[in-house]
């Protein structure tokens, strides 16, 4: 065997293949928001079918979860019934808000008549709010603790478990906060 | 003379609504300034506006197609994008700033250019660093190539036996070693390959 062919053989591949082990069980479209632990970008967006525009900022001291779905979005057609069935059991304690993300009013209007709607959808005009909140597709979820921090963000469709979890995530924000208080 | 004015509305309107997309809301200059800062920049109209804006475009990346600029994306998200950097250029902030500004957002990822910091180091002088590496290995691996043929008669005639250099070597693999010392049978003429002793 070639010694020198050999060692620069080594030389080349050993960095690729320890870079490969690296990534190894990480998602490489997976991209953090950098978001996480910041203050939730304000809005203040009207519902769809009409009404009183809803500010982030009058929910201050609730746990407040922010759905970006279309009707076109088949993964955000799955979890819509999972989605729905949360206000009931959470009370008033949590609060649900769907974004619409680039689709038409009346669409969206049929879609919740025929699938139901146990909270607010919000129409987001020129996408502004997406934008701000960095949605790269749909559904994202965001979950934002009582303080206003974006405590998590959950890409793809929602379990009742997983949602569960963050927004028992979000509500702990404010126990912490408590006890830090005393 | 009104007559007129009402009439370049009439031709106009329909081009400043182009520019725009339908139900649009202006971008929030004051949640644009709380991340970026106050606007540091001449505020632009016209061309100057146009051109800064497209250039800025054209360092951020879609969101949604991925593998596109926010100028060269045919998404509707990328069209928002578009109206946004338009109006923050319009209120005075910088090219800086507006990056910043997206970036908030959706991290670093969404600049094509990874600024200057941290391991984004490494993406802009791999390339070169590699590409040193490589001509050294080449440099290397002929250096060593070109001792091994210095042996030939032609060149011991010329220049005289190396002193340095071990005369014929042959390859540390044995099958290798066999297939050279058959070239040198058919290619010097050497019985068996090997080089026939000066008399």
């Amino acid at each position: 065997m070639n010694r020198k062919v050999f060692v620069a053989g080594l030389a080349v591949t050993l960095p690729l293949v320890g870079l490969m082990l690296v990534s190894l069980g990480r998602d490489p479209h997976k991209v953090e928001s950098p978001l996480l632990g910041r203050p939730a970008p304000p809005f203040s967006l009207r519902p769809i079918g009409g009404g009183e525009p809803v500010t982030l900022e009058s929910l201050r001291g609730k746990t407040v979860v922010v759905n970006f779905w279309a009707t076109w979005c088949v993964p955000c057609v799955d979890e819509h019934p999972v989605l729905t069935a949360a206000p009931q059991r959470y009370g008033s304690e949590v609060v649900f808000l769907g974004v619409v993300y680039e689709d038409e009013e009346p669409t969206v209007q049929s879609f919740l008549r025929e699938h139901g709607a146990a909270y607010p959808s919000l129409v987001d005009e020129g996408g502004k709010v997406s934008i701000a909140y960095g949605i790269y597709g749909v559904p994202e979820t965001y979950f934002i603790a009582p303080d206003g921090t974006i405590v998590s963000k959950y890409v793809g469709p929602l379990r009742r478990d997983l949602l569960d979890g963050f927004v028992q995530e979000a509500q702990a924000r404010t126990v912490t906060r408590r006890s830090d208080a005393r | 003379m009104k007559r007129t004015a009402v009439l370049l509305v009439l031709l106009l309107a329909p081009l400043a609504a182009a520019q725009t997309p339908p139900d649009h809301t202006p971008v929030d200059l004051a949640h644009a300034e709380s991340i970026a800062g106050p606007p540091r920049a001449a505020r632009l109209t016209g061309a100057a506006l146009e051109a800064e804006a497209k250039h800025i475009a054209a360092v951020l990346r879609c969101p949604v197609c991925q593998g596109l600029s926010v100028g060269d994306s045919p998404s509707a998200m990328a069209t928002n994008m578009r109206q946004q950097i338009r109006e923050l250029v319009a209120a005075g902030f910088d090219e800086n700033q507006i990056l910043s500004y997206f970036e908030a957002s959706y991290g670093e990822f969404v600049r094509l250019q990874p600024p200057l910091r941290g391991v984004n180091w490494l993406v802009w002088i791999a390339p070169g660093l590699g590409l040193l590496l490589g001509l050294g290995v080449v440099s290397w691996v002929l250096r060593g190539a070109s001792a091994e043929t210095s042996e030939t008669p032609a060149a011991v005639a010329a220049t005289g036996p190396a002193v340095d250099v071990v005369p014929d070597p042959l390859p540390d693999d044995p099958a290798l070693a066999k297939a050279v010392l058959r070239v040198r049978e058919l290619a010097y003429g050497w019985p068996g390959g090997v080089r026939p002793r000066k008399a």
